[in-house]
């Protein structure tokens, strides 16, 4: 797929987005609310066919991001939507497994080390903490004791 | 202790842990054992079981889910026995210093179960082959 027709199928999605940012020529954000995101990714892997490279979870000050990259390989574009979590009690988000199981582990691993609820996630387990560590101490938040 | 330090020093067959290494100092374990650098000529061997064995080549931090297994497998290892710390890592956390998963340096970690533990270092990122002969040989000729 050419930028040019990327960016036309990206226009679709706008009204669930709070903004896009083109960054340098090959790197588009776009920023939703964590409630749009999974109709956001649900787009970008169903519809617009992208390749799900990974997802990154940040504890900003005062809201948890949840990235998702995406790369349209023909031209080396990454496309990542960023989901903005408000309030920190019970961080919650829809998971993205069910229609990509690719992002099963990452989903678990944030949800290990961040503290955050994938709901409706099929296998959300331990993944890569230690077995004696303690249940609700996420070690990566800002409050964690250093 | 003398007839079984003799013992220990006459051929010493090695058991490698990782601790949650990184895989670049078992790498250079592995090139130890090639025949480029042939240990076998020291009577060094590595072996299956850590009670075979008279060393621990122990690479990685020492993480808390592994330092419950480290423990063990000192413990099943017969007495006199060397530990080898290969690496920053084992040797001082190295950058993981004060990582939430970090329960090392491995020697804290041997000492928990026995405080007269021999432990050797040899560092590096990764130490090259040529170190870690140089290292056991060098404790070799102090025991």
């Amino acid at each position: 797929m050419k930028q040019e027709e990327l960016n036309t199928k990206l226009l679709e999605i706008k009204g669930k987005l709070i903004d896009v940012e083109h960054k340098p020529h090959n790197r588009i954000f776009l920023l939703c609310e964590s409630e749009n995101a999974y109709a956001v990714n649900k787009f970008l892997f169903k519809n617009v066919a992208l390749r799900f490279i990974t997802a990154t979870g940040i504890d900003s000050d005062d809201c948890f991001e949840i990235l998702y990259h995406y790369s349209n390989d023909e031209t080396g574009c990454v496309v990542t939507v960023k989901a903005f979590i408000r309030g920190r009690d019970n961080p919650a988000i829809e998971s993205i497994t069910p229609f990509l199981p690719g992002a099963e582990w990452i989903e678990r691993e944030i949800h290990d080390i961040l503290g955050i609820d994938f709901k409706n996630h099929p296998n959300l387990k331990r993944l890569i903490l230690a077995d004696d560590w303690p249940e609700g101490v996420y070690p990566l938040r800002k409050e964690a004791k250093k | 202790m003398g007839l079984k330090m003799k013992a220990l020093k006459k051929s010493v067959w090695v058991f490698h842990v990782n601790a949650g290494a990184c895989n670049n100092c078992d790498i250079e374990i592995v090139n130890l054992l090639t025949p480029k650098f042939d240990i076998e000529r020291f009577g060094i061997k590595l072996v299956g079981s850590p009670r075979h064995a008279d060393a621990l080549l122990v690479t990685g931090v020492g993480t808390r889910q592994a330092a419950i297994r480290l423990r063990e497998i000192y413990r099943q290892t017969p007495k006199p026995c060397i530990v080898f710390c290969i690496g920053a890592c084992a040797g001082g956390t190295g950058i993981f210093e004060g990582g939430y998963h970090v329960a090392g340096p491995v020697d804290k970690i041997i000492r928990e179960v026995d405080p007269n533990a021999i432990i050797a270092y040899v560092p590096g990122c990764p130490p090259k082959p040529e170190a870690m002969i140089s290292g056991v040989l060098k404790v070799l000729s102090t025991l």
